[in-house]
């Protein structure tokens, strides 16, 4: 039997939609066919994959095309982070505009309430109507400064952005359904990016479960920044969780669950677990509350020399899931701080916040660092080591070195 | 005499470079084998190389810093919905080698 070697054997994939091992295949079923999973994802001529053809190269770095981070000066400086701009992180391929359908028509149910329903798009949308900005961050941002070089996207600084989502409040949503049933101890949110994939949804569904006092101030958003919610960003619908890393902000929603127990997909139970290197296992903390943080983000050793006389040392500062109080700056690398003034609006505890020092510099070289306190915690100088390369917030890290000429 | 030696040596290390070279083609074509069929992972990655057009992962011929290191690495630990290839016993050590090996020299930089 002549084998052809380039003939692709889709049948391999089944050891992710059955069992764990190879001995399954023979037993399950489904195939995708790849023209499906083809869709959106061919290089456009600007170098960014087809999907995400809309957004600014300029000011995006390239790790994959699915890995895609902000360059440092390229958020903060309008407070919001324009969507062309904003960094893509998606564990699922990007639902397509056909995979979505009628955006009107698009579904999510709400469970463990009293009165379990089934909402459209069309049906929220006359539900509520509320607008709110939050931190949109990676679990994984600041992972490029691990020593231990961790596995997964190679961030610094640019999985976050600043969003203002349009959407209909949780708590109005949990009123409509007669309130959540008293056992309840989580909200979790499932997505539906995996199903056009036929992976198994143990493995690959995004399914996350955050405490459930997180639906007081979460949101079902469709518009970002005063669009509808982009595909690649989780459209039509996605769960926001104020002040809570990125994966918890389930993109293309389809189901709220009140819950007793946290979801046993993967994606909960294993994958995003903060554990110490070289130790896993779901008994160690999830990536839930995002950590008092700064940086800053010019100048830096991207945005070239700097002259000798007055400079305006910018950044943004957030609190995590408390407001941020104060930032200050040091251009000695720590050994000495000055206290940098807020400025710009300020959007509530969730956004952050634009800070500026006013200092003279003369010719040398310095390494300026930001350090943000929320009033109860302040980033600590150091990162708290961790195997998958978590969480970071350590000050000393995301310092810059700078020439003045 | 010198002539004599030197194309003993000469003949002797042109064998030694061509069984190398043979030893690298036959692990080019085996890892070739584990990506597209094996372990299946031309149906969740574009390899050009390897005329892949899976759309799970990242395509590997974009991905930064891309080494045999860090192919052995992902492969063996997995990661989000990968699977541990190495750590559930799916591919074999030698095998993780072998793929790892031809992925590394087969991204299109």
């Amino acid at each position: 039997m002549k084998k052809d070697k380039t003939k692709l054997n889709l049948n391999r994939r089944n050891f992710l939609t059955g069992t764990a091992t190879l001995a399954g295949i023979a037993a399950t079923a489904s195939v995708v066919p790849i023209t499906i999973a083809n869709a959106n994802h061919s290089e456009g001529k600007k170098g960014l994959p087809d999907f995400i053809s809309w957004k600014d190269r300029d000011a995006l770095i390239v790790h994959s095309d699915k890995g895609i981070e902000t360059h440092r000066s390229a958020i903060g400086e309008s407070l919001i982070t324009p969507n062309r701009n904003i960094y893509i992180r998606n564990n699922m391929p990007t639902m397509t505009d056909k995979q979505i359908g009628d955006r009107k028509k698009w579904k999510v149910s709400i469970e463990g309430v009293k009165n379990p329903q089934t909402f459209t798009l069309a049906q929220l949308q006359k539900l509520g109507h509320e607008t709110m900005a939050t931190i949109l961050q990676c679990s994984g941002n600041g992972r490029g400064f691990f020593e231990h070089k961790p596995r997964g996207s190679q961030w610094k600084t640019g999985a976050a952005a600043c969003v203002l989502w349009t959407g209909v409040p949780m708590k109005t949503v949990v009123d409509a359904c007669g309130g959540i049933n008293g056992a309840a101890v989580y909200m979790t949110s499932e997505g539906v990016d995996h199903e056009p994939t036929g992976l198994d949804p143990k493995k690959a569904m995004i399914a996350r479960s955050v405490p459930k006092k997180v639906y007081k101030d979460a949101m079902l958003a469709w518009e970002m920044n005063g669009v509808p919610l982009p595909n690649a960003h989780g459209g039509p619908l996605r769960m926001v969780t104020p002040g809570y890393f990125g994966i918890n902000n389930v993109k293309h929603i389809g189901k709220v669950a009140f819950t007793t127990e946290q979801s046993s997909v993967k994606y909960m139970k294993s994958s995003y677990r903060i554990s110490p290197i070289g130790k896993k296992g779901s008994q160690y903390p999830s990536c839930w509350e995002m950590p008092v943080k700064s940086w800053i983000t010019r100048p830096t050793d991207e945005t070239g020399t700097v002259k000798a006389g007055k400079v305006q040392i910018v950044g943004v500062a957030m609190g995590g899931t408390k407001k941020v109080r104060s930032v200050k700056v040091s251009v000695d690398g720590g050994s000495s701080w000055k206290k940098a003034k807020f400025i710009g609006p300020n959007l509530g505890k969730y956004a952050w916040r634009q800070f500026v020092l006013e200092t003279t510099l003369s010719a040398g070289t310095y390494n300026i660092a930001s350090l943000a306190s929320n009033g109860s915690d302040k980033q600590p100088e150091l990162r708290m080591e961790n195997r998958r390369g978590y969480a970071h917030n350590g000050w000393k890290d995301h310092s810059v070195n700078i020439t003045v000429v | 005499m010198k002539t004599k030696k030197f194309l003993l040596i000469f003949a002797l290390s042109f064998l030694l470079n061509t069984q190398t070279l043979f030893a690298d083609e036959a692990k080019m074509a085996k890892g070739l084998e584990i990506f597209n069929e094996t372990a299946g992972c031309a149906a969740c990655h574009v390899l050009k190389a390897a005329g892949s057009e899976g759309n799970i992962g990242p395509n590997l011929d974009t991905v930064e810093g891309l080494s045999y290191e860090s192919v052995m690495d992902i492969v063996t630990h997995g990661l989000g919905v990968m699977p541990a290839f190495g750590e559930d016993e799916i591919l074999t050590k030698e095998e993780i080698d072998i793929v790892s090996f031809y992925v590394a020299n087969s991204v299109t930089k």
